[in-house]
């Protein structure tokens, strides 16, 4: 009995992607605004990866008025959808529980996670364990505590799943552990060099015992200017010329303190 | 093509309006050529007059053709109290409810990273300027209670000096609505958000 039910398993995973799918974990990325009443909707799914849907007569007082209060980023969702290709139709939204209370600036941490994903995964690609690595990091940003630590953890998991592994604990010139207490800089390229061989001009200087926490999954207290910075350099090839916006927002709120 | 040139136009041109399709354009084209051309020359003049001469007021963003649109240069109009929305047509919602006599800034939008859209263009460099210049004690911020109007709205709590009063519109159960229909979350803010009964003594 086992085998038919298994092979009836990949089938329906082969069909996911396409025709018919009902009640999809999923989260909203973005939407905007699609001729009269619709909306053009960017989610990412556990089984189908990041999709384009579009939402038909949404602000149709008709249709109750209260999808579009659904329809909110951060908030878990069950998406039923339809067809093929690049745009499919969204047919149901359920809200199996309450959006995360993500408020101030973790708000604008959360907009970067979408940014993010935006902008790196590719449409209709399945990565179910960083999905559920989003949640849990959109569930880490709700709760008091530090929110840097979680935001490493999901670039370093995001990229990960992109397939460029972050080893911040090898030595790229000898293939061995970094030792804690000698200085590196990072070429994505090639990985952690030590300090002042070839080093280019300016580049930033990543002390060892910090890239050992890193690849302990540590990144918390002084660790966390440093993560900060080797990752936004490793994200940096992959999002080529266009800076992220969400960055911006926290740049310009720090200036406004300054000037303030 | 089926119809003359200017007609074939005409009927592309209407296409630019939201909602509008080729099957539309083309009765609304027949239409004004049929049964309505003075009405046609009424609308042409009038989009033409628009276009030219409607811009962003200089103090609040919304459309006027003057320098300074009427709201704000009504000098029955509270100048210290500004009430922040995205849209014009926010303006006119705020305006039909008739119980705010203080001023606007209209956004034109909201933060959206994804989009493209930051604080620059929203112009909040310039309505923090105002903010300073004309003595604004309060400030109401009424974006829409959606993520990009939230993260909008905190951005300028953040931003505004400490003097000045800053609020957030309540969000809560519409006036006629059942609780039964009401979304969770919006239910979840109207508790939060409730509000002591005065009692007579």
């Amino acid at each position: 009995m086992t085998a038919p039910c298994a092979a009836s398993a990949t089938t329906t995973a082969e069909r996911a992607c396409g025709v018919r799918v009902q009640l999809q974990p999923s989260w909203l990325l973005h939407s905007r605004p699609y001729r009269d009443s619709s909306l053009l909707l960017d989610v990412f799914t556990a089984d189908c990866g990041r999709l384009g849907l579009v939402a038909r007569g949404v602000h149709r007082r008709s249709r109750g008025g209260s999808l579009g209060a659904h329809l909110q980023p951060f908030r878990p969702l069950l998406l039923s959808f339809s067809g093929r290709g690049e745009l499919q139709q969204l047919t149901a939204v359920e809200a199996p529980g309450a959006a995360l209370g993500l408020a101030g600036e973790r708000l604008f941490s959360g907009l970067y996670l979408n940014e993010l994903l935006v902008r790196l995964l590719q449409r209709q690609d399945p990565h179910p364990e960083l999905f559920a690595g989003y949640g849990l990091t959109l569930e880490a940003l709700a709760e008091e505590g530090e929110v840097a630590p979680h935001l490493r953890a999901f670039e370093s998991q995001l990229l990960d799943t992109l397939g460029y592994h972050l080893q911040p604990d090898i030595d790229a010139s000898s293939g061995e552990t970094v030792q804690a207490d000698r200085c590196y800089h990072f070429d994505p390229e090639s990985g952690l060099w030590p300090a002042g061989v070839a080093q280019p001009g300016g580049a930033p200087v990543y002390p060892g015992h910090h890239l050992l926490a890193m690849a302990r999954g540590d990144y918390r207290g002084e660790v966390a200017r440093s993560a900060k910075g080797l990752l936004r350099q490793a994200l940096a090839v992959h999002l080529g010329d266009r800076p992220l916006r969400s960055r911006e927002l926290f740049r310009a709120r720090l200036t406004g303190e300054g000037r303030g | 093509m089926k119809f003359s040139p200017a007609l074939g136009n005409l009927v592309e041109a209407l296409r630019c309006l939201p909602g509008v399709g080729p099957k539309s354009a083309q009765r609304m084209t027949l239409h004004l050529l049929e049964r309505d051309r003075a009405g046609a020359m009424r609308l042409a003049s009038a989009l033409e007059d628009a276009m030219q001469r409607v811009d962003h007021c200089s103090r609040c963003r919304n459309y006027t053709e003057q320098d300074v649109c009427e709201i704000c240069s009504d000098p029955r109009r509270d100048p210290q109290t500004v009430c922040v929305v995205e849209s014009p047509s926010d303006v006119m919602a705020v305006e039909y409810s008739g119980g705010y006599r203080g001023r606007y800034f209209v956004l034109m939008g909201h933060l959206s990273p994804i989009d493209g859209i930051g604080p620059a263009e929203l112009g909040l460099d310039r309505f923090l300027e105002r903010v300073a210049e004309e003595g604004v004690t309060e400030v109401i911020l009424a974006t829409n209670p959606t993520v990009e109007g939230e993260a909008t709205a905190w951005y300028l709590t953040e931003a505004l000096p400490a003097s000045v009063n800053v609020s957030r519109i309540a969000h809560g159960v519409p006036l006629g609505g059942e609780l039964e229909y009401v979304d969770g979350n919006t239910l979840a803010h109207a508790f939060s958000g409730r509000r002591r009964v005065e009692r007579p003594a």
